[in-house]
């Protein structure tokens, strides 16, 4: 197992910004029928979901999100050396999403920028990259973004995928600082990569002329990625922690991807953790994507005033599948409340600039 | 375990009238038996006898008496 420690390096600042558009599963009734949806409310602990709308992607939420942060912290556009976008629903095939968010939010020419393709394992893998180059490279500041528009691609009538996604942007502002650190661990099992996939529309499959259109919708094998939660995330989990030295008792939190509620309260009975550990922001959230973790760090912390730190375990696992965990330290004061918006890019970055005045 | 306390808990399970099910039921003939109870029956067995099934073995059995034979 990949696990080591980063010296160095510490969150300043995490925004989350939602679309205003509120879904509410009860609304289904209709489409799958009333028992069915009451059913899946309860197992997967989803009420109500923040939908984007066509027009907004997650570039914009993650703009959003970014622009309030740097607002807060006072970060000139021209501090940041590098900005990493972790997503599965970028903007185009090509380029990567990260170069035209490089150029929205008028970063320097001199500033890294790339996208990397995760999604629920996404925050703690973009935590991992963010913190190493940080703790080992001449880099003093990171713009972490992840995201996901993930009802884009969804079939409306497979009850599955219908009424579980919620979108969502966040940016995590991380800085080279004297005496702190996070220690991590990441792990792949891509014998499971058919689990979750969208098979059309990329490289693949591109000799054949596809007129299946589920062949372009998200497909998950629910009963196998619920197998390898309940199996491979809490033994890597409990590794982890003995590795560390971790006492699980003297963690505050433990913020799991949102994946469904039936699945962390599972996951936190065999780990022996109490539910008042475990944050849910699910119900009025839905599934987020590789966003779940920070969303839920602003929906339970945004707002705080008090510079007291928590001890937190942050752990993501799915689509790859992929998965791992961050232990680190975090300022309560750290996360701006969450921002509910309907802004969308309308292909015009002076205008934008205009607007943002 | 007996067999009695084994459909008990697959009553439990599937949210169905206790006393109600039959180990010779099929399956597919159960309106409650559907992707969430296949979520449910490999928690359970996870929980109860601390035993990993995939969705392959869960995809062969055909009736009640298929899953209580693994129950142990």
């Amino acid at each position: 197992m990949a696990t080591g420690i980063l010296k160095n390096v510490e969150i300043k600042g995490i925004a989350c910004a939602v679309p205003d558009h509120i879904v509410n599963n009860e609304d289904y009734f209709d489409v799958f029928g009333e028992e069915n949806v009451r059913r899946f409310i309860k197992m997967t602990g989803v009420k109500t979901r923040h939908v984007a709308f066509d027009e907004q992607c997650t570039s914009d939420l993650c703009y959003v999100a970014a622009k309030s942060l740097m607002k807060k912290l006072n970060w000139e556009p021209s501090s940041i050396d590098a900005l990493i976008l972790v997503t599965q629903t970028p903007d185009y095939a090509i380029p990567a999403t990260a170069c035209v968010l490089q150029y929205r939010l008028g970063l320097s020419d001199d500033c890294i920028a790339f996208d990397i393709n995760l999604g629920c394992s996404a925050y703690v893998y973009g935590l991992w990259q963010a913190a190493t180059m940080i703790s080992t490279q001449n880099i003093n500041r990171v713009l972490l973004l992840v995201g996901d528009t993930s009802n884009f691609g969804i079939n409306q009538n497979d009850s599955s995928t219908a009424m579980i996604f919620g979108d969502g942007g966040t940016a995590t502002a991380l800085e080279k600082t004297e005496g702190k650190d996070l220690k991590y661990f990441l792990k792949t099992k891509g014998s499971g990569y058919k689990s979750i996939i969208v098979p059309a529309g990329h490289a693949r499959s591109r000799s054949q002329i596809i007129t299946d259109s589920s062949e372009y919708e998200l497909y998950m094998n629910g009963a196998d990625v619920f197998s390898f939660t309940i199996t491979d995330v809490p033994n890597a989990l409990n590794s982890f922690m003995k590795e560390y030295s971790i006492d699980k008792n003297e963690v505050d939190m433990f913020v799991f991807h949102q994946a469904n509620l039936f699945i962390l309260k599972h996951l936190a009975k065999k780990l022996g953790i109490p539910m008042e550990k475990v944050p849910i922001s699910i119900d009025r959230y839905g599934n987020t994507s590789g966003e779940s973790i920070p969303l839920t760090l602003v929906d339970v912390l945004g707002g705080e005033q008090s510079d007291d730190t928590l001890k937190l375990i942050l752990c993501g696992f799915g689509v790859g599948l992929s998965y791992g965990g961050i232990y680190l330290e975090l300022k309560k004061s750290a996360c701006l409340p969450m921002i509910y918006t309907n802004y969308y890019f309308k292909g015009d970055v002076s205008k934008e600039r205009e607007e943002d005045k | 375990m007996t067999v009695k306390e084994k459909l008990n808990i697959l009553e439990e399970l599937l949210s169905i009238q206790k006393d109600t099910l039959d180990e010779n039921s099929l399956l597919e003939d159960i309106e409650e038996w559907d992707s969430m109870a296949v979520i449910s029956l490999i928690a359970m067995f996870d929980s109860l006898f601390g035993k990993e099934i995939k969705s392959e073995e869960i995809k062969r059995f055909r009736t009640v008496k298929d899953i209580i034979d693994i129950m142990e």
